[in-house]
């Protein structure tokens, strides 16, 4: 399957931001990695080119590098491709800004991911508990050094 | 005025096991929060424990009264890993049997939203003719709820005999049972003066919410996985997205009406066009190093799995983006300014199962 479509908004993407890392995975699939000091600028401008509904977000502990990979994918209900927005942060400080200004559905995923990794999303209206038990203290279940 | 604080569920009939507090003033819901997480059972975390093939029933189980289409989401990212594609004969029968699931799904799900309006007897018109699907269900796998019958590479067994003359016959019947169902209950003036203008969601801040399947297309949002990006055979057999413009819980529910009788019809479809040749094929035990992002139209919507893998025969990380979960989370913008006697309604139009929102 071609994937015209998709080159170009990569393309485009990448002529705008040039710190991005874009790719076309395959059709219906481009992913961009960028550092979470550009992600409020990429996520206005991804809406912007009719990226209008955010679908997901998880967190993956990459423990042996010492990171949390966050991933928000977001899909373009017109054009019809699922763009993957990646970034990292380290696992001793895990801020990063929080995209629910722009994706308004973001905002359970992001609590959820705040309560199984303990990534904060800075600016996020509440970050309190979603899924796991009232009085659950300090573990997060999905980072990988958890034990029960 | 002061607002009355009430906690609706998670014992209530008309919640399921998840909460709403809300804010009344009079019978008049001012705000409502869902509170989910009664029924969370860390599924992720489960499956980055296990091997793919033992993943597939645990999977299933965050939606087990659509468990096929459930675990294929997780099979197709599994198999986009492994870089396998099915034989054609397993893709036409995965078709058949998402489609199986989504009628149960859909009857199911509008039994209980007839209840939640008044209609007693519907409820368990719903409930019964579920079982005729459930027998082919039965037919082909050997259970009715769960069936562990989406394998990598395919699919478990290959259709019985005599599957086609049995799914020929039910359609026949319910077909006709559906004109029943819309002179009783859509075509009711009761059920639509319930129903109408009742929990209302815009095309754009049903986008914008992030809501998705029957909840999304009945604000007129034109989109469908098995349309949009089509996977398994739905490319090859002709169907249209059924939409709704009002946005309301009547739009919803004639969404789901709609579907089953399209659903109907794609298996009439698949079933004529059934290639012959082999129902699997083998597939690696490890999957190479990467990533990969399924997603798949279910009763309630778009199932979304991000699946990392870093080269063995355990995924690193499941993500299940589930549809009751996106759909729930926008109740609240659904409830501001309606009575308390319509909470249920609302509730049931979108046909939550607090099971995969919670996972």
């Amino acid at each position: 399957m071609s994937s015209e479509l998709e080159n170009k908004l990569a393309e485009e993407i990448k002529s705008q931001f040039p710190n991005a890392e874009v790719k076309v995975q395959r059709k219906f699939r481009i992913s961009l990695s960028i550092d979470k000091e550009s992600i409020i600028e990429i996520a206005r401008y991804l809406r912007e080119i009719g990226f209008d509904q955010a679908v997901s977000v998880s967190g993956v502990d990459k423990i042996k590098e010492n990171m949390f990979i966050v991933v928000y994918h977001i899909w373009s209900t017109s054009k019809k491709v699922l763009a993957s927005l990646k970034t990292q942060v380290p696992r001793d400080n895990p801020n990063l800004p929080s995209l629910v200004k722009i994706f308004e559905s973001v905002n359970w995923h992001e609590k959820e991911t705040h309560e199984m990794f303990g990534i904060n999303f800075e600016g996020h209206p509440d970050l309190g508990r979603l899924l796991l038990p009232e009085g659950w203290e300090g573990k997060f279940p999905l980072r990988k050094d958890f034990v029960k | 005025m002061a607002t009355l604080h009430v906690s609706f569920g998670p014992q209530h009939p008309g919640s399921g096991p998840m909460r709403l507090i809300l804010d009344l003033d009079g019978d008049i819901v001012v705000k409502a929060v869902p509170d989910i997480g009664y029924v969370h059972r860390n599924i992720e975390k489960i499956a980055e424990k296990r091997s793919h093939i033992v993943n597939v029933p645990v999977l299933e189980r965050i939606s087990n009264i659509d468990s096929f289409n459930a675990s294929l989401g997780y099979i197709m990212a599994v198999e986009e890993l492994m870089n396998i594609t099915p034989p054609p004969r397993a893709q036409f029968i995965r078709v058949i049997m998402s489609e199986l699931n989504r009628i149960m799904s859909h009857l199911y799900g509008l039994a209980i939203s007839f209840e939640s309006s008044g209609l007693l007897a519907p409820l368990y018109w719903g409930i019964a003719d579920r079982e005729l699907f459930l027998d082919l269900a039965e037919m082909v796998t050997g259970s009715r709820i769960t069936y562990t019958y989406a394998m990598l590479g395919g699919v478990r067994e290959d259709l019985p005999n005599g599957f086609k003359d049995q799914a020929i016959k039910t359609f026949n019947y319910f077909e006709k049972r559906l004109d029943e169902y819309y002179d009783m209950i859509f075509g009711n003036k009761t059920y639509q003066m319930r129903l109408k203008g009742v929990g209302v969601l815009k095309h754009d801040d049903a986008i914008k919410l992030g809501v998705t399947g029957p909840t999304l297309r009945g604000s007129g949002v034109n989109v469908d996985v098995r349309v949009d990006e089509p996977y398994a055979a739905y490319e090859q057999i002709d169907f249209k997205i059924i939409t709704e413009e009002t946005g309301d819980s009547f739009a919803r529910a004639m969404v789901r009406f709609n579907e089953i009788r399209e659903s109907m019809s794609i298996i009439r479809k698949a079933l004529d066009k059934l290639p012959e040749g082999p129902f699997r094929e083998r597939a690696p035990f490890r999957t190479p190093e990467g990533e990969a992002y399924s997603r798949i139209e279910s009763g309630r919507g778009e199932i979304g799995y991000y699946v990392v893998s870093d080269g063995t025969d355990k995924p690193y990380r499941v993500k299940i983006s589930a549809p009751s979960f996106r759909n729930i989370s926008a109740l609240p913008h659904m409830m501001k300014g309606a009575h308390m006697a319509d909470v249920p309604i609302i509730i049931f139009s979108t046909d939550p199962w607090p099971f995969d929102s919670d996972r």
